[in-house]
């Protein structure tokens, strides 16, 4: 796996992300409010993907972030990624209220972590109704993917955590989000629209 | 790791190595190996439009938090924390600002002990004054008395002050994005401008900008009063702004307009993002000059014209910002001293 870490880049935000970091730990309310502000929406968007229900994800949140600033003495300034740190915070407290709910026992829903297949803007000149036919299929297809591996793959590509955090958070070996990752990205290629490939090779 | 590997690579490898990823996912962080990879192996652009075809199109449905909701979510966590502190009290705190170095750290001191002194001083209800400046190349973040924040642009500067009545006003000369609270008591908020127009709220989000020859005032949220005073060409006007319109007021000739835009644009700032939508060379000229004084100059005018749409972080250092512009716009950046001339490459 060749994850060219050397050229990772936008590591200047993740600097930027921990000195604010550092300024809320000593107690700073703005900097409390700027981590808010920086991380809300995505955890919104994570919260909705994991369970569907809004109130839940907006109750774990307000725990999450009232904990975040009474606990503050007790985290570490070296937190590396502030990101993994509440996404992996979130999922506890999502799964531990879920637990608590019966109705959700077991629940394999198939709106958690549901893909959205858009075609990119320079190939709308392909017919509609190939672009319906296409996506369909493509569904099907993707739809063969658990929960938890459409759950990886989410945590990659929107939530852009590295292979290794994506693991750590789902307690899966880097290897297997690797392989579910090769898996998607292999139903995609083989269920591409062909025009579209086409188009590309002509290029 | 060896960057010749990459030549082997099918479309599918591509797609699943984690830079590569990062590259076409996040195209905002500009990834100076990938781009001269690609002018090394021009041979290779097929094998990587696909695979950046099969990373872009692993989307997900969107969700998103209201503004309000966001809000009233962050006002519930603050109402929660209160519960929690309640032992603690602090009689009053004026503000609390953030990257400022140790003489700011003197001047807090100064405006705590003044603030309780104030506190203390029973009765006699004394307005509370408060100031403060950014230099070139920084911006400032502050919360007011009032709870009211603001974030200040570069070089610019505010005076607030809370009348008897409560009546809350500031003077700005720069440019600054605020955030107004409601107060119990509904008190007004006015934003004064050293020229002839003032801003009246109660309470809402949105920017003034009165650094260049117009004062330009932008709603992102809520309802503001504009006050235009009587000039020698023009008589006094009072209008109102809804969210998303924008007025520019000419300081020469009392002049003014106003028109519907994408808020965003003109705001965006003061979350640290340059959201650039047609955003002109020209555009970026007076960026630099605002926020570090530095004057951008070109012998041909037609580069002026030059467009990029997207979204960059600003990173406040002169040198790095100017190299991250000139990637955008392919240009070369040539810096003497306080000038920046600017040439195809």
């Amino acid at each position: 796996m060749n994850t060219g870490k050397a050229f990772r880049s936008g590591l200047h935000v993740v600097a930027s992300h921990s000195s604010l970091w550092g300024l809320f730990l000593q107690g700073d309310r703005h900097a409390f409010a700027g981590i808010y502000d920086a991380h809300i929406d995505d955890l919104f968007h994570y919260g909705m993907h994991f369970c569907q229900d809004k109130e839940r994800v907006k109750d774990c949140l307000q725990d999450l972030f009232q904990d975040l600033w009474i606990s503050r003495e007790h985290l570490t300034a070296n937190i590396g990624n502030v990101r993994y740190y509440l996404i992996s915070s979130l999922r506890r407290r999502l799964l531990r209220a879920l637990r608590k709910d019966r109705r959700y026992q077991h629940r394999e829903s198939w709106e958690a972590f549901e893909f959205e297949y858009t075609l990119p803007l320079e190939n709308q000149l392909i017919q509609h109704e190939t672009i319906e036919e296409q996506k369909r299929l493509l569904q099907e297809a993707l739809s063969n993917l658990s929960r938890r591996q459409r759950e990886a793959i989410y945590l990659r590509f929107f939530q852009n955590l590295s292979y290794t955090e994506v693991a750590d958070i789902m307690s899966m070996q880097v290897d297997s989000v690797y392989n579910t990752i090769s898996k998607a990205i292999g139903i995609l290629k083989k269920n591409l629209p062909l025009p579209l490939l086409l188009l590309l090779l002509g290029k | 790791m060896a960057a010749s590997n990459y030549l082997s690579y099918t479309a599918r490898e591509f797609a699943m190595d984690e830079d590569f990823q990062q590259w076409v996912l996040h195209p905002e962080q500009r990834n100076v190996f990938w781009e001269s990879w690609l002018r090394q192996h021009p041979e290779k652009e097929p094998v990587i439009s696909d695979a950046r075809q099969l990373v872009q199109s692993i989307r997900f449905r969107d969700y998103s938090l209201s503004a309000p909701d966001k809000e009233q979510l962050w006002d519930a966590v603050l109402n929660g924390l209160e519960e929690e502190e309640e032992e603690a009290t602090i009689p009053i705190r004026p503000s609390i600002w953030r990257n400022v170095g140790k003489y700011a750290a003197a001047v807090i001191l100064g405006i705590l002990l003044t603030a309780a002194w104030w506190w203390w001083k029973p009765a006699i209800q004394q307005p509370a004054i408060l100031s403060t400046y950014t230099r070139l190349g920084e911006t400032r973040h502050l919360m007011l008395p009032d709870s009211s924040e603001v974030t200040l642009n570069a070089d610019s500067r505010l005076l607030y002050a809370v009348a008897g009545n409560g009546q809350r006003e500031v003077w700005l000369d720069g440019e600054a994005f605020f955030h107004v609270k409601h107060t119990a008591s509904k008190q007004q908020f006015i934003v004064h401008t050293y020229d002839n127009l003032d801003v009246e709220v109660l309470g809402t989000q949105f920017n003034v900008n009165s650094t260049g020859k117009e004062i330009v005032v932008v709603l992102q949220q809520g309802s503001i009063l504009l006050n235009i005073g009587e000039t020698s060409k023009g008589k006094a006007a009072a209008l109102y702004l809804q969210p998303g319109e924008m007025l520019r007021y000419n300081k020469q000739d009392g002049d003014y307009t106003k028109k519907s835009v994408d808020a965003i644009h003109y705001t965006s700032w003061h979350t640290g993002r340059l959201i650039m939508d047609d955003f002109t060379l020209a555009d970026a000229a007076i960026f630099m000059e605002q926020v570090f004084g530095k004057k951008l100059i070109v012998r041909d005018t037609q580069l002026l014209n030059y467009k990029v749409s997207g979204s960059m972080p600003i990173v406040y250092n002169a040198d790095t910002m100017m190299t991250q512009l000139g990637k955008v716009f392919r240009m070369q950046f040539n810096q003497r001293g306080d000038e920046v001339w600017i040439h195809k490459p």
